[in-house]
């Protein structure tokens, strides 16, 4: 019942405190292992090139930062295409 | 001087981000530490912009600085300036005209090696920033207090400093929460403590909430803690009895209701 009457009058946009935790959440992942968006978008494009000239590539790849406590690590995930 | 403890606690009060209040946390923890009868030290290693005299009401006790003692101008114990209200408090100033490269972080740890024996206590108050004055101040100390706002920018100081100080083989990291405002957190404007740890992942020492009495405090150089009407005055007692090993749940930060504030403004406890 509250959440719901949270809902209607609320202006349907997200909290600030989780706009700030979201934003924390980026730019303390790239702070700690020295990267960027930009670098980000780099490695994506490279590393999909490389796998591309040995393998067929299927659906969306994607490279992402994740973290795990103070603890950071590349995650790649790129579906392939069976024969 | 008596010391309670046969060893002594070296620890610095950091936070990368200035003014989220490192010096006011260090004047609260080290009175309330003296109150208790411990041999407590306060070291102002922010040289050139020096603080910790005024917040503790000291500032026309000093006579020498910590610079002075370093270059042999004077002995330790000279520069020592004894607190007004407990005899186990001692500070030892920040020069103000001087800046942080006159001192190395080889000196300060000499400093504490002579201070080690008399102490159970030793706070280092850090300068803000990453650089020298930083460096200076943790080179002595075996463990950290990182000091943080709710707020982003202080957050992401935080973090670094956090990995600083793990780099520099910290083993014991503890967080200190200052200025939160349950209001604001429960209305979804502010950052949690929860969303504190999850980002920032240490053991959390203490949350303080926002209170104008700091403000008036500071103002008549009293640390608040020996205001014990003040809610922040409870945080600050509730982080110095954690630091003496006893367990202290963390404050509800409930709202002040109306009949609450009376009740305590009449002296009806807490």
């Amino acid at each position: 019942m509250f959440e719901f009457l949270k809902r209607i009058f609320s202006d349907g946009k997200p909290s600030s405190r989780s706009r700030a935790n979201d934003r924390l959440r980026v730019v303390l992942t790239h702070d700690r292992v020295g990267s960027s968006a930009q670098l980000m978008e780099t490695l994506q494009e490279e590393i999909i090139a490389l796998i591309a000239r040995h393998m067929e590539i299927d659906g969306t790849p994607e490279v992402r930062l994740i973290s795990e406590g103070r603890h950071s690590a590349l995650d790649i995930s790129i579906p392939l295409k069976g024969r | 001087m008596a010391k309670k403890n046969s060893d002594c606690q070296v620890i610095v009060v950091t936070s990368g981000k200035g003014g989220v209040g490192k010096t006011t946390a260090v004047a609260n923890l080290s009175t309330g530490l003296a109150k208790q009868g411990y041999s407590v030290v306060v070291m102002d290693l922010d040289i050139g912009l020096k603080k910790l005299d005024l917040i503790l009401g000291l500032e026309n006790r000093v006579i020498y600085d910590i610079v002075q003692v370093i270059e042999g101008e004077c002995t330790l114990r000279q520069a020592l300036v004894k607190d007004k209200r407990f005899p186990e408090l001692f500070m030892l100033p920040a020069a103000q005209t001087r800046n942080k490269d006159d001192i190395t972080a080889e000196q300060v740890v000499e400093v504490c090696k002579e201070l080690r024996p008399d102490f159970d206590f030793i706070f280092i108050d850090c300068p803000a920033g990453i650089e020298k004055g930083f460096q200076n101040a943790i080179a002595a100390a075996d463990k950290a207090i990182v000091v943080t706002n709710p707020e982003v920018s202080a957050v992401r100081d935080a973090d670094r400093i956090i990995g600083m100080l793990e780099s520099a083989d910290f083993r014991d990291i503890k967080l200190l929460v200052n200025r939160i405002r349950p209001d604001m957190v429960r209305r979804g404007d502010m950052l949690s403590i929860e969303d504190l740890i999850e980002h920032l992942c240490i053991e959390l020492l203490g949350v303080v909430p926002e209170d104008s009495g700091v403000v008036i405090s500071t103002n008549r150089g009293e640390p608040i803690i020996l205001n014990d009407k003040s809610s922040a005055a409870q945080a600050f007692s509730n982080i110095v009895q954690r630091m003496q090993g006893i367990e202290v749940p963390f404050m509800t930060l409930q709202e002040d209701s109306f009949w609450g504030k009376l009740r305590r403004n009449l002296g009806f406890g807490r």
